[in-house]
């Protein structure tokens, strides 16, 4: 099989005078909770920005912080992590391991110089459809707001 | 002060206590019962104790019911021996002076008998008195209640430190020996009621007394708490020796704040004296006596309704076959003896058992206190041997009737008791004769009554006093009752019917026969022996709509002879309906007479008490006043 | 403790000569020997109290004759007892005239004054007073309940049965023991909207703990609340079991738990309605009258506590009544959703009433008349040709004095007043009835979040549980073998529910029926090669999947115990474990691919 991770890419050159700056954020939703709720959201017909790409786990808990760096390092301004609500993870307890990783994580990530806002944990249950809309429209905004990441010129080593 | 611990200790006090009062070479003693403080004894007090100030030689006792209450205040001196009577604050001075400094007699304040009549200055020549035999109230004029130094002083306590050194069943014994009876009115063989009580099935018992006294009139143990309330004490503590008592309770009705006070100090100084609490006088006895108060209600005087009452129930009798002294007080074995009855203890047990029944008759031995009062000369507080008969209390001792009108009934043991006519005056007074006559002795309650009192209106009144107070629980008594009143209200008011007293007789039988307690089988005595022996005064009343003793207001009628009356005035003056008007004389061509207007009269009898002329007759059946005026002289 | 043997005693009972044990009575006696002495205030259950003296006979012990009650005396050695002796009959004949003069009307009374020949009586008569005084209902609530809830008060001819305070006895259990024991039916057991209400002029409390839960239950046997039940909190009491007679009382029953293992679980756990207080404008539970439309079926039904008349609190029939519509629903403040039920149950709400009160004024408030479905529409036809006022505007507010100027006060003043806007006619309304009724929505089950949590599935946004696709799979959940039917998954009327509880069935029967179950495929997996042993994925996993091989150092994951969360996959240091279907590769392709 190719080795797809190291698949050949342009480099991203992103001209803020030509085309509003369009965030590219990640989306892992777990797919008890956030899943459906995304589900649902668009059988709903809710509107909202389709900035988040989003990848299935079947719970939060599988999300290992190394996916994490390796989105941004792909090329991702932002990544969400939604799981289930804490008291309601479908595997009992797996959002609470997400909980203590993602938050390692961030503070990680800030003493490299990563915005907050990039990086965001969301508890979404199956029937906030609203919720899960917003959240996605805010941090497209926030992400927007804080501009490209640019991995390879502020993050890779020379 | 140490507690006394044994009867060599209580031989010593007591000599102590004589000793500082024999210091005292004059005593003084003021009647601080009921009837005198309502006549002034307190402002007397105030007035001796001011004269007295500072005087050591003087002894001043405010001492409980000396019995003479028809003419309190009462001043007794000693050793001059002498009575003084309706003493007022004016005359303190005096007396101090006179009699305590110079052995004088004050002829004034002497005790008078009759209409300028022999004068008695000695205690024990006034006729009111030597015709009776203290035993329980002997003390009752020498000591001061709030003193148990006055108490030891004359020997008191020393029963107990006797019984505590014999057996209880040597106590029992004397007791049975002397066939003390019950004195609040059942005459329950007491020793009897001792040994049920001792021998009883349970683990604790109790030693009850009772104070709830409710018959009206009645004030013998009144007198007793107030007047030598350590009697009692010992009277209880030695019960609880010879039973086995665990602890005790007095059960006084709230109506006698006095006796209330006078028994708690009294306790207060048992207790502190050692001959109440742990160990009394080192006989391995623990015993003490808790005060319950009553809450007004006569029927708690019925022993079963006593025992709710003091376990904070409703006071509702229990049928008496149940005996207390099995099950009594929180269902278990309480003796419950009457306050006069724990009186005659100490002295049984001082005295022995054979001197007890020297006095009285064979059946009831002992005295009895009983409260003389009514239409009698001299009222008050008596004690009596037992066996003297209803004559001798009413005229050697009472005076016989007031006003020298006549004798028509006397009313003995309260609402339960009966009335007895003149033909009765001969009964020797004791627990079993009056009964066989239709009445009972009771607690010693005697409503002497003359020719102006209505037979029917009092059998009226026991019977309402006995529908205010009856608890309410079985029909007969509470049904059966009020329907009499209905009738004998009917009577007095004019509107009685033939079939009446028939219909009284039916019911008071049934009233009796099936009530539940003591209340309500003697609640029907009054009505039954009163139609028994007057008979006729209910078919005046009846029949002829006449009250023979003019009292029943629907049937009397006021009226002025004109020829007694002077046309002074003053009946004209009092009335509060203004039913009098002067009319004119018709034989002094120049006076003015009084006439009484019968329609608007009201009957309260304020003219007759002011009229110096006894002008004022009372007419039945009632006339109008057109009447009398034409028919006065047939009247007359 | 030493056994005494108990002393016959010997006695002659209207001459029969017979034996009785030390501490009978001579009502036990008699009635052993079938001789009947009447009694009023008796009952073998509680002691015996002696107020009627109606059961008093004669008798005669050591050559002393007198009068005892038969309830209360005890036998005592060589007595001989008359029950029907002449001075008997007297005293009793006069109770009795005695008991008439003031329970003239009292049945029990009557009738045995009767049997004495005593049908008047020669005292002066009162009005008859239903309380004969007998204190049976006073000795019940003591001894035997034990609560302690009626006394006596007052004494002598004033005397009466009342409660602490003559208010609610708060100890009173409602059990309705001195209702029953009461000779004269003096005092009742009632129930009201619910409440148990026993009647003489008192108030007493709440429900019996021993009680049938509801009218269908099935079974329909009571059931006994322990934690109200006077005998299993303070051993008191007990008197089910001592009126019993097929003995079948079991105070020891223990709840059990019960413990099944099963393959699938359909959650049927059906709705609550709308709680109107939170609506305190329509003023339920503060002012009379105004009831919900499920208390109306309760009253209506001929079961219900008043036999199916259709009354109002005071016990008079009313004569207007509004039904109003969307009571918490279709409302922001409350639940947006519509209810689907209430429409048609409030349309037969005032077919019901037609019946029962034909020339009542009925009025629907109504937002939209939803009558879906097979021949909804033509019942909401047929309810216009009945009379009823349609009145499209939601009912605003009921009060007990008008709120518009508009409105003419009634005369009398027991109307509510309930407030609309009548969108056809483009103007407020204030209609002056005698009774209201809302109709209340529906909403999930007190207990379905609990529910939803126990079992692990998901709700909707309004509470009711989420079924895996709204269109193409209403009763099924994420949650392979876990189903949903009925008003659980949301509201919908009786046809639905059973058709949703038709398909949920068939759903766990087809499960069933396989016979075998297909596992999840995307299981996590060991490499034993990478694996370390540093054991961090045993502590991780939630369902204890993982174990340690001591031999080989390794962690093995059980294939059928793993649930695919994929915790442990994050977790390993080493990187030891992959998820199938979600391995790192996999996930960095797809994140490869969306960021190319």
């Amino acid at each position: 099989m190719a080795d797809i991770t190291t698949a050949e890419k342009s480099p991203a050159k992103l001209t803020k005078e030509v085309v509003r700056f369009e965030p590219r954020i990640i989306g892992f939703l777990c797919w008890w909770c956030s899943y459906a709720a995304s589900d649902m959201a668009g059988t709903s017909r809710l509107k909202y920005p389709p900035n988040v790409s989003i990848i299935r786990v079947m719970c939060s808990s599988r999300v290992d912080p190394a996916f994490v760096m390796r989105a941004f390092a792909e090329g991702a301004d932002g990544v969400l992590i939604a799981g289930c609500h804490l008291g309601e993870c479908h595997y009992v307890s797996g959002n609470y391991k997400t909980a203590a990783r993602i938050s390692l994580l961030k503070k990680t990530l800030a003493q490299f110089g990563f915005e907050d806002d990039r990086i965001r944990l969301e508890w979404i249950s199956a029937g906030e459809i609203r919720k899960f809309s917003k959240v996605i429209t805010d941090m497209t905004e926030k992400v927007r707001n804080l501009g490209p990441l640019n991995w390879r010129e502020n993050f890779e080593p020379k | 002060m140490p507690k006394i611990e044994t009867a060599e200790q209580v031989k010593r006090f007591q000599e102590h206590c004589k000793s500082a009062l024999d210091r005292f070479p004059i005593v003084v003693s003021l009647c601080n019962g009921t009837a005198c403080c309502a006549m002034g004894a307190k402002e007397l007090a105030a007035a001796f104790e001011k004269e007295l100030a500072g005087d050591e030689s003087v002894k001043f006792i405010k001492s409980g019911c000396h019995g003479f209450c028809e003419v309190g205040p009462l001043v007794v001196v000693r050793p001059l021996d002498v009575v003084y009577q309706r003493v007022k604050p004016d005359d303190v001075p005096e007396i101090v002076d006179r009699s305590l400094r110079h052995n004088e007699v004050i002829d004034r304040l002497l005790y008078r008998f009759g209409d300028g009549g022999k004068v008695f200055a000695k205690e024990g020549e006034i006729p009111f008195y030597s015709n009776q035999s203290k035993v329980v109230l002997a003390l009752n004029s020498l000591i001061d209640p709030y003193s148990i130094d006055d108490y030891l002083a004359y020997g008191g306590y020393s029963a107990l430190a006797r019984a505590l050194e014999m057996t209880p069943d040597a106590v029992l014994k004397e007791i049975t020996d002397a066939n003390l009876r019950g004195r609040g009115g059942g005459g329950f063989d007491a020793g009897r009621k001792w040994n049920s009580c001792r021998t009883a099935a349970g683990e604790r018992r109790h030693i009850v007394c009772n104070a709830d006294e409710g018959d009206p009139g009645a004030f013998m143990d009144e007198s007793i708490l107030e007047g030598n309330p350590h009697s009692v004490i010992e009277g209880m503590v030695i019960g609880a020796w010879a039973i086995g008592g665990d602890d005790g309770f007095i059960y006084i009705r709230n109506e006698y704040p006095r006796a209330l006070k006078a028994f708690g100090n009294a306790l207060k100084q048992a207790r502190e004296y050692g001959f109440l609490g742990e160990n009394i006088l080192s006989s391995g006895l623990d015993f003490d006596i808790k005060v319950s108060r009553g809450g007004g209600a006569f029927v708690c005087g019925e022993s079963s309704a006593l025992f709710r009452s003091l376990e904070g129930e409703v006071g509702e009798p229990r049928a008496k076959y149940v005996h207390s002294v099995e099950r009594g007080y929180r269902d278990e074995p309480t003796n419950l003896n009457n306050v006069e009855t724990w009186a005659n203890v100490p002295h049984i047990i001082n005295r022995g058992a054979e001197w007890f029944r020297s006095t009285g008759t064979k059946d009831s031995p002992g005295t009895k206190v009983f409260s003389l009062v009514g239409k009698v000369e001299n009222t008050g507080l008596i004690e009596v041997p037992m066996g003297i008969t209803l004559r001798e209390i009413i005229f050697d001792i009472g005076g016989g009737i007031k006003g020298g009108k006549n004798f028509k009934a006397v009313q003995t043991g309260g609402p339960s008791g009966g009335c007895l006519p003149a033909s009765s005056l001969d009964l020797p007074v004791d627990f079993d004769v009056l009964t066989r006559a239709g009445s009972m002795m009771g607690s010693g309650g005697m409503i002497v009554m003359d020719e102006e009192t209505c037979v029917v209106d009092v059998a009226k009144y026991f019977t309402d006093f006995l529908i205010e107070e009856s608890c309410g629980k079985c029909l007969p008594c509470r049904e059966g009752l009020m329907h009499m009143s209905g009738i004998l209200h009917r009577i007095t008011e004019g509107k009685g019917k033939p079939e009446d007293l028939r219909r009284l007789v039916k019911l008071g039988d049934a009233v009796a026969a099936a009530s539940l307690c003591g209340l309500g089988v003697s609640a029907p005595n009054p009505v039954l022996s009163s139609i028994r022996y007057f008979e006729d005064e209910y078919l005046a009343h009846i029949n002829e709509h006449r009250c023979p003793g003019s009292v029943c207001s629907a049937l009397i009628s006021y009226h002025i002879d004109p020829a007694m009356c002077t046309g002074c005035g003053t009946c004209e003056k009092v009335c509060p309906v203004d039913a009098i008007k002067p009319v004119p004389d018709e034989e002094r061509k120049d006076g003015l007479l009084r006439e009484i207007d019968a329609d608007v009269c009201e009957k309260c009898s304020a003219c007759k008490e002011v009229c110096p002329e006894e002008a004022i007759v009372v007419e039945s059946p009632a006339v109008t006043t057109e009447h009398y005026r034409e028919n006065v002289t047939e009247m007359r | 403790m030493e056994e005494t043997s108990v002393k016959m005693l010997k006695l002659t009972i209207d001459g029969i000569e017979t034996e009785a044990r030390e501490g009978e009575t001579i009502l036990q006696v008699a009635e052993r020997l079938m001789i009947d002495i009447p009694t009023l205030c008796h009952w073998k259950f509680v002691k015996p109290y002696g107020a009627c003296r109606i059961c008093t006979v004669e008798i005669e012990v050591h050559g002393k004759t007198r009068m005892v009650p038969s309830c209360s005396y005890k036998v005592r050695d060589g007595m001989v007892v008359k029950t029907r002796s002449e001075e008997v009959i007297k005293h009793r004949k006069m109770l009795l005239e005695l008991m008439l003069a003031r329970h003239s009307q009292v049945e029990v009374v009557r009738k045995l004054a009767h049997e004495y020949g005593v049908d008047t009586t020669r005292f002066e008569e009162m009005p008859s007073e239903q309380c004969i005084n007998c204190g049976l209902c006073v000795r019940v609530c003591d001894e035997v309940v034990g609560a302690n809830a009626l006394t006596f008060v007052k004494r002598g001819t004033e005397r009466y049965v009342s409660t602490p305070f003559e208010g609610e006895a708060e100890s009173c259990i409602a059990c309705g023991a001195c209702a029953y024991v009461c000779p004269t039916g003096h005092i009742t057991v009632q129930d009201i909207r619910d409440r148990k209400y026993v009647f003489s002029e008192l108030a007493l409390g709440p429900t019996t703990p021993i009680h049938i839960p509801f009218a269908a239950a099935i079974p329909g046997i009571p059931v006994i609340d322990s934690h109200t039940c006077i005998h299993m909190q303070t051993g008191g009491c007990g008197i089910c079991s001592k009126v019993c007679e097929p003995d079948a009382i079991d105070y020891e029953m223990q709840d059990t738990f019960e413990e099944m293992e099963v393959g699938s679980i359909i959650l049927a756990t059906g709705y609550k309605t709308f709680d109107p207080k939170r609506a305190e404008q329509y003023g339920y539970g503060r002012l009379d009258n105004v009831i919900t439309s499920l208390e109306f079926e309760h009253m209506s039904h001929a079961s219900g506590p008043t036999g199916g008349a259709f009354v109002k609190a005071d016990g008079s029939e009313p004569k207007s009544v509004a039904i109003l519509h969307c009571i918490g629903s279709r409302d922001k403040n409350y639940n947006e959703y519509c209810s689907r039920v209430c429409c048609m149950y409030s349309l037969k709400i005032a077919h019901l009433i037609r019946e029962k009160v034909p020339d009542a004024d009925i009025y629907e408030l109504y937002i939209d008349m939803r009558c879906p479905g097979s021949g909804y529409e033509e019942f909401y036809n047929r309810l216009l040709e009945e009379g009823v006022h349609f009145i499209r505007g939601k009912g605003v507010e009921v009060s007990q004095m008008p709120t518009l100027a508009t409105t003419t006060p009634v005369a009398s003043n027991s109307k509510l007043y309930v407030k609309c806007e009548d969108t056809l006619l483009g103007m407020p309304r204030e209609l002056p009835v005698d009774m209201v009724i809302l109709s209340v929505g529906l909403e999930p089950a007190a207990d379905a979040e609990e529910v939803a949590r126990v079992f692990k599935i998901s709700s909707k946004a309004d509470g009711f549980f989420m079924e895996k696709h709204p269109k193409l799979a209403p009763i099924d959940t994420l949650s392979d073998g876990i189903f949903i039917a009925g008003c659980a998954q949301g509201p919908k009327d009786i046809p639905d529910s059973v058709a949703q509880g038709a398909a949920a069935a068939a759903a766990a029967m087809s499960l069933i029926d396989a016979g075998e179950v297909a596992l999840e495929p995307i299981t996590s997996v060991v490499d034993e090669e990478v694996c370390t042993g540093c054991k961090t994925c045993l502590v991780v996993c939630p369902y204890g999947a993982i174990s340690f091989d001591e031999e080989k150092h390794v962690s093995v994951i059980n294939d059928a115990l793993c649930k695919a969360c994929g915790c442990c996959v994050a977790a390993c240091p080493s990187g030891a474990i992959t998820q199938r279907g979600f391995d790192d590769t996999q996930i960095e392709a797809e994140l490869a691919a969306l960021l190319m």
